[in-house]
């Protein structure tokens, strides 16, 4: 009886020894790289590191790797997340604090698998799940232009705010075991070439999902591609809702041609929309300098995504409003409002986006009202030229309960759907973005 | 592209999304409507588009083509207008008077529309902001316009010429 037991607790032992010893090596192995071995890369011609300065366009590497009044690419910018801040890195050529020595193979691991040159796991705060699909010709390309394209600075990177034992990086090889597959871009046979082009700039470099996806309860974004609807359904990030870019009709794309995609993000406006909040940094940096070939690859793709109708609800439909002079609620609107969006809250053609029907006003989720009324929208530059209206902020002006009966006004006139705003929830997020406040929404991932 | 302004057409060769209060004050000359914040938020460059008062700032003015505009410039072509900037001349309400072209569009678009305004609807209406502080003699000058309304400017102006006549003789 005791020689069995002893055996079986033996067994186990020995048996949880080598689990153990098998989740030590996959948390701290050096995944593959097409790359290892290759031989040190001769300097590239100009040509592509031209392209992969495009690509690192695309990908927007420098909204995260830089901060407002830093070098481009030096890091340094802080993201909270749930355990503490953590702080992106330096990752200009420069040998001591950049990312100088990294051979393609170790560039390659970081970019596509999330593991530094030294074996640490990267957070996913870097988009590694989205990279993963880049092509390994852009990856070169990519290399090609911050070895030998991007100045080195030297800059310590900011070590995290993460305490020990939290601060441990070997579970996120098992976060990535679950919630990643690592593989680069296939193409679709069903897709055209043009249509398989857009999958690969969203799903990969332009790495929409970050903001558009939901997330999960471990931060994974819920589909990393077009097999599930929750892929780029919409979601609620940093203070702002990233409405749906699938083919929801109210809340989505459903109004919007593949030529109004094309032209919102080459010019950040269009009859529907103009971009702000994290959105204005995407078009900023990254989307107004994509090819138009590529936009129109972009544009294709998000059209093929189907709505949900059941989430959605019936199309939007103009109605003008009730009663005239407009009600004591609109009162707000008329005063503040109506100067640029239009007494029938139509806006002024692409110049200023309507209210009415407008994805934020139709949305269920009233962050991005709120927000864009207390803080105005971002300045938007296109083509190097900053734009002539842009949304100012109200913080200073009115107060919380006046910001919701205004939104409310907003949110239930004209057909829109999205529904009253409370005065705690504008108070709540005044807080969260007032710089001042202890408990000021610090960006978390995109 | 061509506008009508006051009553008289101008082709003018802006850019689509210029502010319509650029094209009025740099390419026309116009330049009784102020600029002030640039945001729409304080009505210095209050302009009527079809009657009804707009702050040419955020105007594009590819928007306005085909509209009939009205400026300061023009505004006593308007019987109301008329009657707005004699009530304004008879109680002195500018002071600095940057912000005056635009309360005085403001107050001819609220008196078109309500002839007899209550203070709410004033209130509602006269939301140009003022450094000076001018409210209260904006006030008293609209309740003034609106008391008088349907009688004729010449009437109105002989009215306020006795009574004028009548303070310097007291």
């Amino acid at each position: 009886m005791i020689r069995n037991r002893t055996r079986v607790l033996t067994t186990l032992l020995a048996a949880g020894l080598v689990v153990a010893c098998g989740v030590a090596w996959y948390v701290t192995r050096t995944p593959a790289s097409p790359f290892d071995g290759a031989p040190a890369p001769q300097t590239p011609p100009a040509a592509a590191i031209q392209r992969g300065e495009y690509i690192a366009r695309l990908s927007d590497c420098v909204a995260c790797h830089s901060t407002p009044d830093g070098a481009p690419f030096a890091g340094g910018l802080e993201m909270a997340t749930p355990l503490g801040s953590i702080f992106s890195t330096n990752i200009t050529p420069d040998v001591k604090t950049g990312i100088g020595s990294y051979s393609l193979a170790d560039f390659d691991r970081a970019l596509r698998h999330g593991v530094a040159r030294d074996g640490h796991r990267l957070y996913p705060a870097m988009p590694y799940p989205s990279y993963a699909r880049f092509s390994d010709d852009d990856v070169q390309a990519l290399y090609a232009y911050f070895v030998h394209g991007v100045q080195p600075v030297e800059q310590a990177n900011r070590p995290t705010g993460i305490a020990s034992p939290l601060n441990q990086r070997w579970p996120l090889a098992l976060w990535n075991a679950v919630f990643t597959d690592g593989r680069s871009y296939q193409p679709k046979a069903d897709g055209d070439a043009l249509w398989n082009r857009g999958a690969y700039i969203v799903q990969g470099p332009g790495h929409c999902g970050s903001c558009h996806t939901p997330r999960g309860l471990a931060m994974n974004e819920k589909a990393l591609d077009e097999s599930s609807p929750q892929y780029l359904a919409g979601a609620l990030l940093d203070g702002w809702y990233a409405p749906s870019l699938r083919g929801d009709v109210n809340t989505g794309l459903g109004r919007w041609s593949e030529q109004d995609i094309v032209q919102f993000l080459r010019s950040g406006r269009n009859a529907h929309a103009v971009v702000f909040g994290s959105m204005a940094d995407a078009f900023n940096n990254s989307t107004q300098f994509m090819s138009d070939e590529d936009l129109r690859a972009v544009a294709r793709y998000l059209k093929s995504l189907p709505g949900n109708p059941a989430r959605d609800g019936a199309a939007w439909q103009y109605t003008a409003a009730a009663g005239t002079p407009p009600h004591p609620d609109a009162q707000t609107f008329m005063t503040r409002c109506a100067a640029c969006h239009g007494p029938d809250g139509r806006g002024q053609g692409q110049w200023i986006p309507p209210l009415a029907g407008s994805a934020a006003s139709m949305a269920h989720e009233n962050a991005s009202s709120i927000n864009v009324t207390l803080n105005g929208s971002a300045r938007v530059v296109a083509d190097g030229i900053p734009d002539a209206y842009r949304m100012p902020p109200f913080r200073n002006q009115l107060s919380d309960q006046e910001v919701a009966d205004v939104l409310s006004y907003v949110r239930t006139t004209w057909g829109n759907r999205g529904g009253a705003v409370k005065p705690e929830e504008v108070k709540a997020l005044r807080e969260r973005t007032n710089p001042a406040s202890s408990n000021v929404i610090i960006l978390q991932m995109r | 592209m061509e506008l009508h302004i006051n009553g008289k057409s101008y082709e003018v060769h802006a850019e689509p999304d210029t502010p319509l209060l650029w094209v009025i004050r740099d390419e026309l000359g116009l330049t009784g409507t102020k600029y002030g914040c640039g945001l729409a938020q304080c009505g210095a460059c209050s302009v009527l588009i079809d009657g009804v008062v707009a702050r040419a700032c955020v105007l594009p003015v590819a928007g306005v083509v085909g509209r009939q505009i009205t400026t300061i410039e023009g505004v006593e072509a308007d019987p109301v207008g008329r009657r707005v900037v004699d009530a304004w001349v008879r109680h002195q309400v500018p002071q600095c008077g940057y912000c005056q072209s635009g309360q005085v569009m403001a107050a001819t678009a609220l008196l078109r529309e309500t002839p007899h305004p209550s203070d709410e609807q004033i209130s509602a209406a006269m939301v140009n902001l003022c450094r000076c502080g001018t409210y209260n003699a904006i006030r008293a000058a609209i309740h003034e316009v609106a008391g008088q309304a349907g009688k004729s400017s010449t009437a109105l102006n002989e009215a306020a010429g006795a009574e004028d006549t009548g303070r310097a003789q007291a």
